[in-house]
């Protein structure tokens, strides 16, 4: 027994002192939230299958020390190329207010946009404002990241709640949720990749496809 | 100008039956296009109720009055709807279409007393302003509740002028048709007491004794018959429920304190604003101030002084009132359109004697296709383009598109999990206009939250509602649907087997 402890315990004071050592390196994710403009839709809370409201502000989502949203300023594309309201740099350019002026409309039905973030990158978090001026839910939200600007292969959904399989990029298992001004985290688990995409597939008021904003928060790979 | 009338009344008929015909051919297309909205749904229902051979029964807490309902059941019936959910959208708008059209072939009828030009320069901006295209295609009580008043000014007019038997048949049965649309008809009786008091008080020769001449006629006694027996028949629903009588007589604590606000809540200069919006509402309220000012004035006449009256008053009043909703605004473009042709046909008088004809001619025209493109293009953006968007002043918290897919929803469901009659729960405090929606579908309960509801193979709740049912909705998969702007919706499908 006492063997066992002896060649053991070294692993174990490795693990601990590499996962303190991994903890201390990681932050709290910081970004600047754009003024609430409405009171929420009151969304039932400890309901099965359905995400929670948020209560105040999120909970802190730990990323590395040193990510930052690598989406700042990059080139945005988009399957509408002709928005019905905006232009497509508007999905990254820091302004994530709700007012008239500040997103990009694409057209109805099933529409995506893409950010390239100029070089491969490892993506701790996603963070998508797609409207916030009122209560909407964003159908069949799909988010992927891959190194091929076409998406054919080497691509890794880290959200998907399309559970119809609307997009065609498998049915989906995440909740639906309700867009707020703090917007939507996604967990994107340090996945690598140069581009990331969007899909959704119109809303609750309307067929229109929305982004205020969308920031990769991540570190180069 | 304005009081030359064409010899011919063949040939001011035919001019005003192409106008009614050209407003009835813009009011008809898509007609069903437009999600259905509260009112209209519960007005729809009512309708369906009817078809079921039940009793119109009156309620001053629940509903307006019958006569909606009584126009739109035979015009259903006559398009083929047999059950509440054989009904369509467009077979019941087509009763405020119907009704718009009346109200274009009364500007017809108005011509005596208006003024041949005004008037069908009154008629064009009706049948073609965003406004009443808007609302003629929507099936609620405020389409018909104007045919009848215009109804009843010309009718009206024509009887004390005229004191004939048919005109105060005619006037009775319009002001009833009113209270039996909607009970703020007394608003508008009110304003056109007032009207006539003004008229009697300010006529240039003194007090006018045409009216009190008229009181003591047969036509009055016409008039006040016509109003009681039709108004009975409505209420009543032909005989069939007379407790909607007391019903209506003790409807007045309802209804002041509906008009307190209960959420539509507005600012006085709320009708202003929406009346001046868009690209041509600045130019016709503008014109219409005008011709009010005329209407003042001595360049309008007896009848323009009066509308003027009537006009200004109900204005005051619905201004003043703290409940207010878009529709009720089709009630003040109607006598703003009669201020637009008096305008115009002054600016042309006055016009035609100073300067050529040739020059001035081509000026007028120039100018009417300016006003023809700012109304297309309001009328193309609020009825046509836009109809339900929360940007269109006129649709007022209106059901969004996304409800349309709510029955494909739960149709594509129930046939992926092999339900072929599903059973649908619906939890809400409010759940219209859920009960037009799910028409087809005929196992459909509705529960107020906190209730028992019994299984179901689809759940449907407000999102306020859901928290209380997790045990029963432990297995589902919450879709979410739009009801209005920033009203939410929860559809919960079983999850695929």
């Amino acid at each position: 027994m006492k063997r066992v402890f002896l060649s053991t315990s070294p692993i174990v004071a490795a693990l601990l002192f590499a996962t303190v050592a991994l903890a201390q390196d990681k932050v709290p994710l910081k970004t600047q939230l754009p003024k609430p403009l409405f009171v929420g839709t009151p969304v039932p809370l400890n309901v099965p299958n359905l995400e929670p409201p948020l209560k105040g502000k999120r909970a802190d989502f730990m990323v590395p020390a040193g990510t930052v949203n690598l989406a700042k300023g990059k080139k945005v594309t988009a399957s509408d190329e002709n928005p019905v309201t905006g232009t497509l740099d508007l999905v990254t350019d820091g302004d994530k207010a709700g007012d008239e002026g500040s997103w990009v409309e694409l057209g109805p039905g099933k529409q995506w946009v893409q950010i390239d973030l100029a070089k491969e990158a490892n993506i701790y978090a996603l963070l998508v404002w797609h409207f916030h001026s009122q209560a909407r839910v964003y159908r069949d939200v799909v988010a992927q990241v891959s190194n091929d600007p076409n998406f054919k292969s080497g691509v890794t959904t880290i959200f998907n709640n399309d559970f119809k399989n609307e997009i065609g990029a498998g049915a989906g298992h995440d909740q639906n949720y309700v867009e707020t001004y703090q917007g939507k985290l996604i967990d994107a688990k340090g996945v690598k990749g140069r581009y990331v995409r969007l899909y959704s597939n119109g809303n609750t008021s309307n067929k229109l496809n929305d982004y205020i904003e969308v920031e990769v928060w991540g570190k180069p790979a | 100008m304005q009081n030359a009338v064409p010899r011919s009344r063949w040939v001011r008929w035919l001019a005003f039956v192409v106008v009614a015909l050209l407003g009835l051919a813009i009011r008809l297309p898509q007609l069903g296009v437009r999600p259905m909205h509260t009112d209209e749904a519960v007005n729809g229902y009512i309708v369906g109720q009817l078809l079921a051979g039940d009793t119109f029964a009156y309620d001053s807490r629940d509903r307006h009055g019958p006569a909606l309902a009584a126009v739109a059941l035979p015009l259903a019936r006559l398009q083929g709807a047999k059950t509440f959910s054989d009904l369509t959208e467009s077979e019941l708008r087509i009763t405020s279409v119907v009704a718009g059209t009346v109200t274009i072939l009364i500007f017809g009828a108005a011509a005596e007393m208006f003024g041949f030009v005004p008037c069908l320069i009154a008629a064009l901006l009706f049948a073609f302003g965003p406004l009443p295209v808007y609302y003629d295609r929507y099936f609620i009580h405020e389409s018909l509740f104007c045919t009848a008043t215009f109804g009843l000014i010309v009718s009206g007019w024509r009887a004390v002028k005229m004191r004939t038997l048919g005109s105060g048949v005619i006037a009775g049965a319009c002001a009833a048709v009113m209270l039996a649309a909607k009970e703020t008809a007394v608003l508008h009786f009110t304003a056109l007491f007032v009207a006539a008091l003004g008229f009697w008080f300010w006529s240039p020769r003194g007090t006018d004794p045409r009216i009190r001449q008229w009181i003591k006629s047969k036509a009055a006694l016409a008039a006040g018959a016509a109003f009681v027996v039709l108004l009975l028949v409505l209420y009543t629903w032909f005989g069939r429920d007379w407790k909607a009588i007391p019903m209506l007589l003790h409807a007045a604590p309802h209804l002041l304190e509906r008009a307190g606000g209960q959420g539509h809540e507005k600012p006085f200069w709320y009708f202003a604003r929406l009346l001046t919006g868009g690209w041509s509402g600045g130019v016709v309220i503008a014109l219409a101030g005008v011709g009010l000012l005329m209407s003042i004035g001595r360049s309008g006449g007896a009848a323009y002084r009066f509308l003027a009256i009537y006009a200004v008053t109900i204005a005051m009043i619905y201004s003043a009132i703290p409940y207010k909703t878009p529709w009720l605004a089709l009630n003040l473009w109607l006598p703003a359109t009669l201020f637009v042709g008096l305008a115009i046909g002054s600016f042309w008088n006055a016009a035609a004697n100073r300067i050529p004809k040739m020059a001035a001619i081509p000026a007028f025209a120039v100018l009417a296709g300016l006003m023809t493109a700012l109304l297309a293009h309001d009328t193309k953006q609020r009825v046509f383009l836009h109809p339900a968007d929360e940007t269109n002043p006129y649709a007022y918290a209106h059901t969004t598109e996304d409800i349309l897919g709510l029955a494909p929803e739960i149709t594509e469901m129930a046939q992926r999990d092999g339900i072929p009659k599903p059973r649908i729960a619906v939890i809400a405090s409010d759940p219209w206009p859920l009960p037009w929606y799910l028409r087809h579908f005929s196992d459909v309960g509705f529960w107020q939250p906190g209730q028992a509801v019994g299984k179901a193979d689809f759940y449907i709740t407000s999102t306020d509602a859901a928290e209380r049912y997790g045990d029963q909705l432990r297995d589902d998969r919450a879709d979410f649907f739009g009801e209005r702007p920033g009203v939410l919706i929860l559809l919960w499908l079983p999850m695929p087997k």
